[in-house]
């Protein structure tokens, strides 16, 4: 069993639940424990908490900036109230009506997060500011004047008919904390699956997103869902603690301050979010003791959170760099070692491939402009299945604005694309992933914030297993799965990402240029291994590359590129020859 | 009177881009640099400039060392960088593209004699003009800032051979104002019939370093430098 | 209320609005941010103008209220001037929506420091014009309202010049097509974006001081009022000056609308929002790919 196949320790999936019972446990105790007073505190805390939680799945795993969690908040106290106080379903559900009011409280206010995010999240990040704050102001001055259904001093009862004098403040403790640990292990699966690799992607890049397959709407308007959903469960929670609200509870400047305060902390991370509910609750608390304007802690967090901008980290990567920094040498040592292991093997010298003769991928009269200058001009070539087409051509000729053409990401072009017979165009790039068009990318899109292993499951869509993984990182002597992509060099990470897109299993693959960054003998390996991957993975592939030598390589057909026009297209050793294609290099004879 | 660069190293992400290239640009003279793609060559340059830093080694202009310079400060201690891509301002005419850089009139005038082309179209938006005027706009505005040093990112890029054949007389006319040139170009031998030196840059290392007309006329040394 | 006059009434807060969103897209093209501490500084700086109220009692009236506008103008400016700064420094190269991320962060500030410094009771910052400029038959347009278009379209004209026609408005077109070609020419990129932030907090400083306590009675007229500027900027896709004076009376003149009818008014809030959401669709309903992303 090769060195990129051994299973890694941190595969135990009994883990999470662990902490998470030891957290209740520890809770049961805390809760029965410690004075009355420390104990409703403590309730804020998690309430403050969980809200953090939401808002780091948008601002810390997706990158953007939501202002309104505690609309979110106050909408879905405001539900809870009014299915309890307006409607006869507490006879229904009796004792558990405060769990079924959240939930449905939760999933309305997700339809609603779902809503505001539709028009918000087309591409430019920043509009869900401008969104979320209008949507702040708004429902803050709504809630102001319609007031909560419970005006008439009704009471909301606590679940499990639990009282409201000090020691049903202890078992509403505990049962917030298990609302709250039920939460965060849903939030720590999905960090860990294809839709948390979704959204650390498209924080990274919305273009390497889409060609994995994935729409970047969709990605960003589950991350904002889910975080209204979450937001509306505190809301209920806070309902439940303190039986009573009103519109003061949920202030937009408090929304600001939990989105700061998110930056601050990093409350995408678990224990960040637990550490941030305790600054966001303690800190005024401690202020009150002292008679110091609470507003002092604001301040404080708006600080804090412009040195977290500027330094571009906050407290749980830092933290947990320091903590792990041994971890992480070590880690990069074996992928080290992995790489000098997969250049010393040796394996059987491939032919080029052949292919089957039908054409895969038909390109007729394709034109592309940007204003005034024509970037490519009436281009048309045919890609056989089954084989290797080299697409060549000094630098600026247009090969990357043709991938990107092909690849959806130039809407504006003309002419036409068909793979296997079905039009391409008009299909959004993420469509024409999963039509079957893969691609790689010439600057690094390979999001850092994962390890190997869950990027390859996010790029395969989930239709790989884990041995379709380890075949296709063994293939090309890439680290093992469970390596985190942040300590793996870029030329490395290049490989990562044909093995990923490879192992999609895609009728075609365009690759730009993905040996640059490799020694010459890793480029003699990658031919090697290139020449065999289309039977491999039944994949066609057209190649960019400036590296003459490994085009001449693996390439059966070659076609030649030069201001944006075809200038040869033709079998490998003709294109070579032609005196027009020796003319356009033209001072690199040298190369050929 | 120099640039004068000795063992710079650059990092990009995990490893070493640039390792240990040295190299001096004279007042007058101009330098090539050559090599495969991804060598390296425009991270070299960045770290000339001050768009990423240098790792260690160190850069001195005339004698002074200027590795901890802003950009800007660079700029105008007379090293001036032409980016690969033709970097013209799109919004702005020509004429205003020119005018950021030239002080008088005679600046102004100066500039435009090296291309009498963009003459008719001094008043034209440059997002709208070909490529090569485009390049010829850029070099032009550099060249009316009164550099020192300049250096040339790749000036042939996505241009006809003809339209570079133009630029070189160019070239070599800035240097023999008094210009220190380092040209970075993918036209070997075109670079290198105009330059007085040459260094040939694989995978971030120089792999031959020396006069011009040497590598111009061993065939096979400039393969093997290639080839590393 | 008769709804002409409600449409009067909206025309005042849509000047202001219009202003604001001039603001807005001024930022946004020059200095890659939207920023949402805009209305936050001059508020910042009017209230604590006033603070300065009773050491210059002895002086006439005129000469109060100039000083009292001048140190508005002056610490609205210099508050936008430090935030500009910190922006340049250490952000010149991050995203816009870093860039943003950071005026949120300065507004909770501003926000939380106006209730420590001023306290939480509205403040008396006197409005410097009051009454109505003239009557369109039996609707009263008010001197604030007429004051704030004028100024708004004061400020676009007066950019237009400059950026189109002097050398300054040319370095900050270059900055603002690619800053790094601009940096390696030599232009200060760090002065010119700094003294746009100042320039622009000065302007709001101004503006707040001559609406006095109508619009920005407390601190949270600090987001209450950047939000329909945001509505106004995406009128104009934060680009075109004209539209987004246009946008800003739009919104006002339908908040003014709907206060016509009592039983529509609590929608008023809501008229932003639909604007926002209206032109978010609007502006990109062309996919367009960030070449950067």
């Amino acid at each position: 069993m090769s060195l990129a196949s051994r299973p890694r320790l941190t595969t135990r999936p009994w883990l999470p639940l662990a902490f998470a019972l030891g957290a209740i446990a520890l809770g049961a105790i805390f809760g029965f424990g410690m004075p009355a007073y420390v104990v409703f505190v403590s309730t804020s805390v998690l309430v403050a908490m969980v809200s953090l939680l939401g808002l780091g799945i948008v601002t810390g795993t997706a990158g953007m900036i939501a202002l309104c969690q505690l609309s979110f908040a106050s909408i879905g106290a405001w539900i809870l109230e009014f299915l309890y106080l307006k409607t006869p379903l507490p006879t229904v559900f009796g004792a558990a009506s405060f769990l079924v009011f959240m939930l449905i409280a939760g999933l309305i206010t997700a339809v609603l997060g779902l809503v505001i995010g539709l028009p918000a999240l087309r591409l430019r990040g920043v509009n869900l500011a401008v969104i979320t704050l209008g949507v702040a102001a708004a429902v803050d001055t709504t809630v102001q004047q319609l007031g909560f259904p419970d005006q008439s001093f009704a009471h909301i009862p606590r679940p499990f008919g639990l009282t409201s004098d000090p020691t049903g403040d202890r078992g509403y403790f505990l049962f917030a904390v298990v609302v709250t640990v039920l939460i965060a292990l849903a939030i720590n699966a999905l960090q860990g699956s294809r839709i948390g690799a979704a959204w650390k992607s498209v924080a990274f890049s919305e273009r390497g997103t889409a060609s994995a397959g994935t729409s970047v709407r969709t990605a960003k308007l589950s991350a904002f869902a889910l975080s209204a959903f979450v937001g509306g469960i505190a809301g209920c929670l806070i309902v439940g603690q303190i039986t009573q609200v009103n519109y003061l509870t949920f202030t937009p400047i408090n929304s600001l301050g939990l989105y700061v305060l998110s930056i601050v902390v990093g409350s995408q991370l678990i224990d960040m979010a637990l550490f941030g509910g305790i600054l966001f609750v303690v800190i005024p608390e401690i202020l009150k003791q002292f008679r110091v304007p609470l507003e002092w802690s604001s301040v404080a967090f708006g600080i804090l959170g412009i040195q977290a901008l500027t330094s571009n980290s906050n407290l749980g990567t830092g933290v947990r760099a320091a903590l792990f920094r041994r971890r992480r040498l070590r880690e990069a040592a074996r992928v080290e070692a992995v790489g000098d292991v997969a250049a010393v093997e040796t394996v059987a010298e491939a032919p080029i491939p052949t292919g089957t003769g039908r054409p895969l991928l038909v390109v007729e009269h394709l034109t592309v402009e940007f204003g005034a200058v024509k970037a490519l001009t009436d281009v048309s070539l045919v890609v056989e299945e089954g084989t290797i087409l080299g697409l060549i051509g000094p630098n600026g000729a247009g090969k990357s604005t043709f991938v990107d053409a092909i690849g959806g990401f130039l809407p504006q072009h003309t002419g036409t694309a068909t793979l296997d017979g079905e039009p391409l165009d008009g299909l959004a790039p993420h469509r024409r992933a999963r039509a079957g068009l893969r691609r790689t990318f010439q600057q690094d899109r390979v999001p850092p914030s994962m390890t190997v292993g869950a990027y390859l499951r996010f790029v395969t869509r989930g239709k790989a297993g884990p041995d379709a993984i380890a075949d296709a990182l063994q293939f090309f002597g890439c680290p093992d799965a469970s390596i985190p992509l942040s300590v793996v060099d870029v030329g490395t990470r290049r490989l990562v990402e044909v093995a990923a897109n490879l192992a999609a299993r895609p009728k075609l693959l365009l690759l730009d240029e993905p040996a640059a960054g490799l020694s010459h003998d890793e480029h003699l390996a990658f031919a090697n291994r290139l020449r065999r991957a289309p039977e491999h993975f039944g994949t066609t592939i057209l190649i960019i590359e400036h590296d003459l030598d490994l085009v001449r390589s693996v390439c059966s057909r070659i076609t030649v590129l030069n201001f944006g026009e075809v200038l040869a297209s033709g079998d490998r050793a003709t294109v070579l020859s032609d005196p027009k294609v020796v003319s356009a290099y033209m001072g690199e004879t040298e190369m050929l | 009177m120099s640039l004068k660069v000795t063992d710079v190293v650059v990092r990009r992400g995990v490893g070493p881009v640039i390792s240990g290239v040295s190299l001096e640009v004279h007042q007058g003279g101009i330098t090539t640099i050559v090599g495969p793609n991804g060598a390296g060559k425009t991270s070299l340059l960045e770290s000339l400039s001050g768009i990423i830093p240098i790792a260690s080694g160190s850069v001195e202009l005339d004698g002074q060392d200027i590795s901890k310079l802003s950009r800007r400060q660079r700029s105008l201690m007379g090293l001036k960088h032409v980016e690969q891509g033709r970097m013209i301002f799109p919004s702005l005419t020509v004429r205003e593209n020119l005018k950021l850089t030239a002080r008088a009139k005679s600046d102004f005038d100066e500039a435009m004699s090296l291309f009498p082309e963009l003459e008719k179209r001094v008043d034209s938006q440059t997002a709208l003009l070909s490529g090569g005027e485009q390049q010829m706009v850029v070099l032009a505005r550099t060249f009316a800032a009164k550099p020192r040093y300049i250096m040339i990112d790749e000036m042939s890029l996505g241009l006809a051979p003809v339209v570079f054949l133009r630029l070189i007389p160019v070239i070599q006319g800035i240097a023999q104002s008094g210009v220190g040139v380092l040209l970075v170009e993918q036209f070997a031998h075109m670079a290198l019939k105009a330059a007085t030196d040459a260094l040939v840059v694989t995978s971030g290392h120089v792999s031959y370093q020396g006069p011009a007309r040497e590598l111009l006329g061993d065939e096979a040394l400039l393969r093997n430098a290639y080839l590393g | 209320m008769n709804i002409i006059i409600a449409l009067a009434v909206g025309f005042s807060s849509g000047a202001l609005y219009a202003l604001i969103g001039v603001g807005l897209t001024l930022m946004s093209v020059l200095t890659r941010v939207i920023n949402f501490s805009l209305v936050a500084v001059g508020v910042f700086g009017a209230y604590l103008s006033i603070r300065s109220a009773p050491l210059i009692q002895s002086a006439p009236l005129e000469v109060q209220t100039a000083i009292t506008v001048v140190i508005a103008v002056v610490v609205a400016a210099v508050v936008s001037g430090i935030l500009g700064w910190i922006e340049a420094t250490w952000l010149s190269e991050a995203t816009t929506t870093a860039r943003s991320a950071v005026t949120v962060a300065s507004l909770l500030m501003l926000i939380s420091l106006s209730f420590i410094l001023f306290g939480s009771q509205p403040q008396s910052l006197r409005p410097l014009l009051v009454g109505p400029a003239f009557l369109v038959g039996e609707v009263a347009i008010t001197k604030v309202g007429v004051a704030m278009l004028v100024a708004a379209i004061i400020v676009g004209v007066l950019t237009w010049i400059i950026v189109r026609r002097t050398p300054i408005g040319v370095r900050l077109r270059a900055v603002s097509d690619r800053q790094t070609a601009a940096e390696l020419l030599g232009v200060n990129v760090k002065a010119l974006q700094v003294s746009v932030w100042m320039v622009m907090g000065g302007v709001m400083g101004l503006c707040v001081s001559i609406i006095g306590n109508t619009a920005a009675a407390d601190a949270t007229s600090m987001i209450a009022l950047v939000i329909p500027g945001t509505a106004a900027a995406l009128v104009g896709a934060f680009k075109n000056i004209p539209l987004t004076i246009v946008g800003g009376l739009v919104v006002g003149a339908l908040q003014g609308a709907l206060t016509a009818f009592p039983s529509t008014t609590q929608l008023r809030d809501w008229i932003p929002i639909l604007i926002i959401v209206l032109f978010l669709l609007w502006n990109q309903r062309k996919e367009v790919w960030d070449v950067a992303r």
